[in-house]
C-alpha cells in the first residue's frame, strides 16, 4: 500500500511555536481552501436540488372481480441459431400497447458469449431476436472489463423511455454481480449505458435484479433488487421519473428471501412476496406502511416455495395474479408453473396451471405484464427458451 | 443520490489507479533521484491510460471497481513525501486506522446482512451525506492549519472534495472515505499498533523489578 509520508511529530515539536517549512504552510493553506470549495460545492448543490417525494400509485379498481383466464395464444420467443441456453425472461409495455421481452442467452449460464436478446410483440407474433448487451459492449461502455451477464429487468417509464438493468459481474461468480443501468429512446432498438449503480462498499459486488419495478404515482418506480453474498436480503432502489436513482433500502431484516415482487395496496401500504432461500419452503413476504420507507417482515405465507423465483402483479381491477412454482409430488421444484389469484394480498387460491412437467423439467422464473385487458406471462422453458403465453383476462359479468 | 457522469468514473478511475500503482511502487524501490521518480509516475500513468484490455486500469476496475478518494489522497501524499526525499511509512497513524477499521467493520456487517442498520445507503442521502462531508472538511483543514497531522488531513480532504465537487468516486460518501483496500491497511497497522503497545507495556511491566534496587539506592542517596 502507499506509504504515509508523515514525519512524526514529537510532544516537544507540538508544543514549540516551530517554525513550519513553507511547503507544509502551502500545504495547509490548500487544505483551507480544499474545505472552502467543498462547502461551497454542497451548498450550490442544496440549493438547486429537488425535493424527490416517492408515494406508491393508489390501485384503481376498475372493473369486476376476476373469474379466470383465457389462453390465446402461446409461443416460444425466437432464440438465436445455435444457442442453447436461455434463461430470466423480463416484459415491458410499450407505448401503444406493445411489448417488449429481454433474456440472456448463450452456450450456458455465466457462459462468456451469454448476450441479452431482445424481441418485440406486435400484432400477435414476436419479431425477430436482437442483440442488446454483451460483456464486449458493456466492457467498452464502462471502460473497464466484465466477466459475465446475467438477468435483465426492464421498465417503460412515462415519457416513453425504456430502462434496462442488466446484472453483469466482476471478478467472481454471481456474488460479484454489479447493476448496470441502460436507456433507451427508440423502444428499445438501442441502448445506452448510463452507469453502473454503486449498491455495496465491497468492490461494489453482489446485487442483482429479477422483478419487474414497481410504479409510483409520479411517474417514478421502484427496482426490486437482492445481496447474495453469504446471507440473502431483498432491497429496493428508487429511481425518478427522469430514471435517476434517489435511494436504496433494505426490505426487512430476513437473511434468506431474495428477488422480491413489490406491490402497491395503498397510497402507504406496499408490500413484498420473496423466493424462500432458507428451510420453511414457503412464500416470503414482508410489508411497508409508510410508502415503502420502512419495511417489516411479516410471517410467510401458506403457498410453496423450494428457491425459486415469482411474479406478482397487480391488474387494472384491482385482483392480485402470483405466478409461482407450486409443490408438484411427481416433478421437481421447478417443474410445475401456477398462477394464482388474490384479492386481499393475504388468500391465494389456485387460477390456472400454466404448465405441469415431470422430474428433471424446469419452467422458472416467471414474469406478467396486463397489457388492456390481456395477460402476457413468459418464462424459461427447459433452460433451453423463453416460453409465452397470451391470455384474455375474464371479468365477472363478461361475456368470453 | 447524486451519482457521478459515467465518463468521470472513467476518468477518475484511469487516474486514481495509476497514482496508487505509482506510490506504492516508489515506496517500495529504493529510488532517489527526482528524474526517476518523474519517470516512475509518468510510466504508470500512460500505462493506465492504454486503451481497454490493454490497460491495467481496465481488469484493476473490473476486480475491485474505484479506489477511494482518501485511498487517492494517501497515495498523493506518499508521492509528494517521496518527492521531498522522505522514507516511506508503511503503517497508517494508530487513531485515523483504528477509526477506519472500526468504521469499515460496521460497514461490511451491515453489507453482509449481519446488521441491518441501511448505513452505506445513508452514504447517499441527500442532507446527512454532505452534512458530514462539510463537517468533516473544515474539521480536517483546521486540523492542517494547526500543523496537526497535516499530510493525512490533506489527503481526507482531497477525498472530500472529490465527493463535494464532482461526486467521485461513485457518489456514496462512504466510498468516498473507504474501500475495503484501504480497510485492509487500516486493519493491518492497527493490528501492527496494538501489537508494539502491548509490546511496549510487557517491558515497561518488567522494568521495574530491574530498577527496584536504583531506586532505593537513590533515595538513600538523598537521605545522607
Amino acid at each position: 500500500m502507499g506509504a504515509l509520508p508523515l514525519p512524526l511529530n514529537s510532544p516537544a515539536q507540538q508544543e514549540l511555536p516551530v517554525r513550519q517549512p513553507r511547503h507544509t504552510r502551502l500545504l495547509a493553506l490548500l487544505c483551507i481552501a480544499a474545505a472552502l470549495v467543498a462547502t461551497g460545492a454542497e451548498t450550490w448543490r442544496w440549493s438547486r436540488s429537488a425535493l424527490h417525494r416517492e408515494r406508491p400509485t393508489l390501485p384503481v379498481h376498475t372493473g369486476a372481480p376476476i373469474t379466470g383466464v383465457t389462453e390465446l395464444s402461446h409461443s416460444i420467443l425466437p432464440m438465436p441459431a445455435g444457442v442453447p441456453s436461455a434463461h430470466a425472461s423480463s416484459l415491458a409495455t410499450l407505448p401503444g400497447g406493445g411489448l417488449v421481452a429481454f433474456w440472456w442467452a448463450g452456450s450456458r449460464e455465466s457462459g462468456p458469449d451469454v448476450k441479452v436478446y431482445a424481441s418485440r410483440w406486435a400484432d400477435g407474433k414476436w419479431s425477430r431476436y436482437w442483440e442488446v448487451a454483451s460483456r464486449e459492449s458493456l466492457g467498452k461502455a464502462l471502460g473497464y472489463g466484465v466477466r459475465r451477464i446475467g438477468n435483465p429487468v426492464a421498465w417503460t417509464a412515462l415519457d416513453g423511455s425504456l430502462h434496462l438493468y442488466v446484472v453483469a459481474t466482476g471478478l467472481g461468480g454471481w456474488a460479484a454481480a454489479r447493476l448496470v443501468q441502460m436507456q433507451s429512446h427508440d423502444q428499445g432498438a438501442t441502448f445506452t449505458v448510463k452507469r453502473v449503480l454503486p449498491m455495496s462498499p465491497l468492490f461494489n459486488t453482489s446485487t442483482l435484479v429479477r422483478s419487474a419495478p414497481l410504479a409510483l404515482a409520479d411517474g417514478s418506480w421502484w427496482l426490486p433488487a437482492y445481496f447474495e453474498i453469504g446471507y440473502k436480503y431483498p432491497m429496493l432502489i428508487s429511481f425518478n421519473a427522469q430514471g435517476e436513482p434517489q435511494r436504496v433500502t433494505r426490505i426487512g431484516t430476513r437473511t434468506q428471501s431474495l428477488q422480491p415482487s413489490l406491490v402497491s395496496m395503498s397510497p402507504t401500504e406496499v408490500r413484498a412476496w420473496m423466493r424462500d432461500d432458507g428451510k420453511s419452503r414457503r412464500v416470503q413476504q414482508a410489508v411497508s406502511r409508510d410508502g415503502g420507507q420502512t419495511w417489516n417482515d411479516v410471517e410467510a405465507t401458506a403457498l410453496f416455495n423450494d428457491s425459486t423465483a415469482l411474479a406478482v402483479l397487480r391488474l387494472s381491477n384491482g385482483s392480485l395474479l402470483m405466478l409461482h412454482n407450486r409443490e408438484d409430488i411427481d416433478g421437481s421444484a421447478r417443474s410445475a408453473l401456477t398462477l394464482s389469484l388474490s384479492t386481499d394480498a393475504r388468500t391465494w387460491r389456485p387460477l390456472l396451471d400454466i404448465v405441469d412437467g415431470g422430474a428433471g423439467d424446469e419452467f422458472s422464473y416467471p414474469a406478467m405484464s396486463q397489457v388492456g385487458d390481456e395477460l402476457h406471462i413468459s418464462y424459461t422453458y427447459q433452460r433451453r427458451a423463453i416460453a409465452h403465453h397470451q391470455f384474455k383476462i375474464n371479468l365477472q359479468g363478461e361475456t368470453k | 443520490m447524486n451519482l457521478p457522469d459515467l465518463m468521470l468514473q472513467i476518468v477518475y478511475g484511469r487516474l486514481a489507479w495509476a497514482l496508487v500503482a505509482a506510490a506504492l511502487l516508489l515506496a517500495l524501490l529504493p529510488v532517489t533521484a527526482r528524474r526517476t521518480k518523474v519517470l516512475i509516475v509518468a510510466a504508470t500513468a500512460a500505462l493506465m491510460a492504454l486503451p481497454g484490455p490493454a490497460s491495467p486500469a481496465y481488469w484493476l476496475t473490473l476486480a475491485l471497481q474505484y479506489p477511494s478518494g482518501l485511498l487517492l489522497g494517501f497515495a498523493v501524499m506518499a508521492l509528494r513525501a517521496r518527492w521531498h526525499g522522505r522514507q516511506p511509512r508503511f503503517a497508517m497513524r494508530p487513531g485515523l486506522a483504528l477509526g477506519l477499521a472500526a468504521i469499515g467493520l460496521l460497514l461490511y456487517l451491515d453489507t453482509f446482512g449481519v446488521l441491518a442498520l441501511g448505513l452505506y445507503y445513508g452514504g447517499f442521502n441527500p442532507v446527512a451525506a454532505p452534512l458530514l462531508a462539510c463537517a468533516a472538511a473544515v474539521g480536517f483543514a483546521v486540523n492542517a492549519w494547526r500543523g496537526h497531522a497535516a499530510a493525512p488531513s490533506a489527503a481526507m480532504l482531497m477525498a472530500l472534495l472529490l465527493f463535494s465537487v464532482l461526486r467521485l468516486p461513485t457518489g456514496n460518501l462512504w466510498d468516498a472515505l473507504l474501500d475495503p483496500l484501504l480497510w485492509s491497511w487500516a486493519l493491518g497497522s492497527t493490528i501492527v499498533a496494538a501489537r508494539r503497545r502491548l509490546a511496549g507495556r510487557r517491558a515497561l511491566h518488567r522494568k521495574p523489578a530491574q530498577a527496584g534496587p536504583d531506586l532505593v539506592a537513590a533515595r538513600a542517596a538523598r537521605a545522607e
